[in-house]
């Protein structure tokens, strides 16, 4: 058993992101939650009168689900959400420019590196400060071939049409609480839309940063990728670190077009006073390809599972999952496959690491419908345990209503050995370098799949969170 | 027949606290008093819904017309004659230790070895072991194993059971041959509740196959049945269960094993027949070196319903559970798994694995596996794997290619699926029996 020391030494639980930066609201809603609230916000965004209504529909939805019973420890949440900011207005408008961003904003991302890699290395950055998109800006070289890279209100307010035919069709309001709790009171995110056939060569970015206390981030991102069309959307978090909880609830719609190709990464590093209860969804027509690179690491409890509908023949999505549950936190991630249409094919690959009195639970779901016909799917996930007092789980749902189907499910527990240690230090490693290489081996399938090359922020969170300076 | 007793005006018996007060006539006082608290924890509990996670693919409510069900055993069965099914299948079985014959929840004969029961072997009907206050069987008998407070099934067998089997095996006794439940269910719409408590001293052996017969009924019919298996230091237990009922019947047993140190509790459960089977298995994991092998065969077509959840517990640390569930399914049948591997806190050095493996046989056959793992100490090796597949191609063509007809080539490739199973727990009898039950279903492939 390694020393906690050693532990220690590998930098898993330092959190660099936890700084708070002084700045206030240029308006923000009243604690609490309450259909005037909804108004409030609505109105703040001079939307359209159905968008209220939904709005509205979706809070009395909210209301009338209960809290889920599965999954994490959600007893505290409702107290939580009572003394919760659902809206907090960071600036009067969005800029195009980080010369134009609130100087105390634009340090606050200066010091998260997006700025940098924006210029090195991004097509387009997004930057969510609390409840609103602070910047947004697309290379010229993209916009001038028509993709759209815009706040989700410069979505609804520009594009009114193919937002209103989209929105909320991926998940519905109704699909569960907290979907339902986005639909009433989202407020920032993305709105995507690649054209047929345009091939973005480098990702989209979206950095998602609370600073304010006690607040709720509900962003909302709406993706629509065109025919034959190819990109990779990045989305970042981290908050200041409260003695209070706070709440953030994303819902990401996504709809991967025929023979398109979509990458979405989630590099989730939350502080540990964060709940995050995400929806994520993708509708994958014929020979469309999705991926979903989820990485879980912040956050006091995340309950999140990206799907993957696979809607037309020859679909394909996958899912990589890796979770870092160190002391106190509760990772409950895994992913969703539901193959509807024959030839589709699809995999979940799922890594976690429990430390201390973490837990990391795997839960997902593969279902094949009668009719997807050679429908084949395969499910594996490994974790690492480090203390006896960690703690993992696997929940898998597997549910096949098809003959032709092919579907498997594996999965392992393990410790790092002691074997496995002796053996890397009669190599003439030091015990922290021997931990190291073995926590580093376990998660390397995974992160090999991240751009680290495309994003110096990006790197740098790898750097600290998993892989640790030694010694 | 319940709605001919109907026309006649008869006062018909239904599931309540008479039916409670009637099963109970005779018994020692204790008794009574755990049924009456049975009942109450049964009236008390709500019947599992599919919102439940442990009932989600089983619609009991639906499934299972619980009120309109007539308590059996309540009287003394008449004749002697076995019934020729019955007959045939205690024919096929081969050498055997002792027997005990249930027909309608009514015990109608117990054989056992002369040289065990010199050697302190007790084999019983449980309603005169109870009665006679054999043993320990007041503090084991629906209180550590099976508690009344386990759930709805539970309290209503521990508040109505008519009958079953006590055995009882002292230190040291080794049963070479198997010991044998054989039993019978005649009437449709009736509920029978059955009850096994074994209890193997330390070091000793045993093996009990508990086998369950019906014709097809036109109505749902239940078995209920509860076995409580105890597994003292070093002593060696197999349980198989073969479910062999008729359409109509309706199957729900809750298992549980408790293995103490260094002893072996193996169990198989075999579900061929009924229209809905239910199996509710927990081993308890309890000393450093006991080890549990948890094998399962499913075999459904038409409508059959085919529900296994199966959990291990290891509460002790170096403790052993390996568990195989397999199953073919045909026809509209459904199958499903929910296992769960929990390794309590401080349970180091724990090995457990979990395989559910399904074969879908036609368009319509529908299969369900929820295999899932809690870990909660660190030194442990845990897997689990399920699959989801159609005959494997290769095979087929193999087969074809030496010369079988695709049918004959089907057959021999899902008995050599489900046969993996059976050859892992290899008991006298109960694999030419049921390899010749599945060659009998494959035979309307």
């Amino acid at each position: 058993m390694p020393s906690n020391e050693v532990i220690q030494g590998l930098g898993l639980d330092d959190y660099k992101f936890g700084f708070v930066t002084d700045s206030e609201p240029v308006f923000k809603t009243r604690p609490g939650l309450d259909a005037e609230v909804v108004r409030q916000i609505s109105a703040r965004k001079d939307e359209p009168e159905w968008m209220l209504k939904r709005r509205l529909k979706a809070l009395r939805i909210y209301e009338a689900k209960p809290m889920p019973q599965w999954g994490g420890d959600l007893s505290e949440l409702e107290e939580t959400l009572s003394r919760t900011y659902f809206y907090a207005k960071p600036q009067e408008q969005m800029e195009r420019s980080w010369d134009d961003v609130p100087e105390s904003i634009k340090q606050t991302f200066e010091r998260l590196g997006i700025p940098e890699a924006e210029r090195k290395i991004l097509a387009g950055v997004g930057a969510q400060y609390d409840s609103e998109m602070v910047y947004h800006s697309l290379k010229e070289e993209w916009e001038s071939k028509g993709v759209i890279f815009d706040s989700i209100e410069d979505g609804l307010k520009n594009h009114p049409e193919l937002f209103r035919k989209h929105f909320g069709t991926v998940i519905p309001a109704a699909d569960n609480k907290f979907a339902a709790l986005n639909s009433a009171v989202w407020s920032g995110g993305s709105f995507v839309y690649i054209p047929p056939g345009v091939q973005l060569e480098t990702p989209l970015q979206a950095y998602f940063r609370v600073n304010q206390e006690r607040l709720g981030q509900f962003e909302r991102t709406l993706i629509i990728a065109g025919e034959g069309s190819r990109a990779h959307y990045i989305e970042g978090c981290t908050a200041p670190v409260y003695s209070t909880d706070s709440f953030h609830s994303g819902v990401i719609e996504i709809v991967v077009n025929r023979d398109a190709y979509f990458r979405y990464t989630t590099i989730q590093n939350w502080s540990n006073n964060m709940y995050n209860l995400v929806t994520q969804r993708a509708l994958v027509q014929q020979g469309a390809h999705m991926e979903w690179l989820d990485g879980n690491l912040g956050s006091k409890l995340t309950m999140k599972y990206p799907s993957c509908f696979l809607m037309g023949a020859g679909a394909h999505g996958e899912i990589l999952s890796i979770a870092y549950a160190g002391d106190g936190q509760h990772q409950d991630t895994g992913g969703k496959v539901i193959h509807v249409a024959p030839n589709t094919t699809s995999s979940i690959v799922s890594k976690s690491i429990s430390k201390g009195t973490g837990r990391a639970s795997y839960r997902g779901l593969c279902k094949v419908y009668d009719g997807a016909r050679n429908a084949r799917s395969n499910v594996e996930c490994d974790a690492l345990l480090i203390n006896e007092t960690s703690r993992t789980d696997t929940f898998p749902y597997i549910e096949i209503d098809e003959k032709t189907a092919t579907v498997g499910h594996e999965a392992t527990v393990s410790k790092v050995g002691d074997e496995q240690l002796f053996y890397l230090m009669s190599r003439g490693m030091d015990e922290a370098e021997a931990m190291a290489l073995i926590v580093r081996g376990f998660i390397e399938p995974i992160a090999k799949e991240l751009p680290l090359e495309y994003a110096v922020e990006l790197n740098r969170l790898i750097e600290l969170e998993m892989e640790g300076s030694v010694g | 027949m319940s709605q001919v007793a109907a026309v006649r005006g008869d006062a018909r018996r239904v599931i309540g606290r008479e039916a409670v007060r009637e099963a109970g006539a005779g018994d020692p006082g204790w008794l009574r008093a755990r049924r009456e608290e049975a009942w109450e924890v049964y009236a008390a509990t709500p019947l599992p819904s599919t919102r439940s996670e442990e009932w989600r693919y089983t619609d009991v409510a639906k499934l299972l017309p619980l009120d309109g069900l007539e308590p059996a055993g309540g009287g003394a069965v008449r004749g002697t004659a076995l019934p020729h099914p019955l007959r045939r299948a205690m024919a096929q079985d081969r050498e055997s230790a002792g027997r005990v014959v249930e027909v309608d929840g009514r015990v109608v004969s117990v054989e056992l070895d002369d040289s065990l029961a010199a050697q302190g072997v007790v084999l019983s009907s449980l309603h005169e072991a109870a009665r006679r206050g054999v043993g320990d069987i007041e503090a084991l008998l629906a209180t550590r194993a099976v508690p009344a407070s386990d759930g709805k099934f539970s309290a209503l067998n521990a508040a109505l059971w008519s009958d079953g089997v006590f055995l009882y095996i002292p230190r040291g006794v080794r049963a070479e041959q198997t010991i044998r439940l054989s039993r019978w269910v005649s009437r449709p719409g009736t509920a029978t509740f059955t009850r096994i408590l074994i209890v193997a001293e330390e070091h000793s052996r045993l093996s009990f196959v508990d086998e369950i017969l019906s014709p097809d009924f036109d109505s749902a019919t239940l078995a209920s049945t509860v076995a409580e298996l105890f597994s003292r230091g070093g002593a060696q237990v197999q349980y198989v269960s073969l479910q062999r009922m008729g359409r109509g019947g309706v199957y729900l047993a809750n298992q549980r094993t408790l293995a103490e140190r260094d002893s072996t509790l193996d169990t198989l459960n075999v579900a061929l027949g009924g229209t809905v089977g239910r199996v509710d298995l927990n081993a308890r994991l309890l000393g450093p070196g006991a080890n549990s092998d948890m094998l399962g065969l499913y075999f459904g077509d038409a409508n059959q319903h085919l529900d296994f959840n199966t959990s291990q517990d290891h509460v002790a640390p170096n403790a052993h559970s390996d568990l195989l569930y397999k199953g073919a399914l045909d026809g509209r049948a459904r199958g499903v798994f929910r296992g769960i591997t929990r390794v309590h806190e401080g349970a180091q050095g724990t090995d457990a694995y979990q395989t559910n493996r399904n074969l879908i046989l036609s368009d319509e056959a529908i299969a369900t596996s929820l295999p899932n793992l809690e870990i909660e100490a660190d030194d442990v090796r845990c897997s689990h794997g399920a699959t989801v597949g159609q005959l494997d191609a290769e095979a087929l063509f193999y087969l074809m290619s030496r010369g079988l007809g695709r049918e004959q080539a089907e057959r021999l490739v899902v008995l050599g699926f489900l046969g993996e199973v059976l050859s892992r727990l290899p008991l006298g009898g109960v694999v030419e029996k049921v390899t010749q039950a599945i060659e009998a279903k494959l035979g309307y492939v």
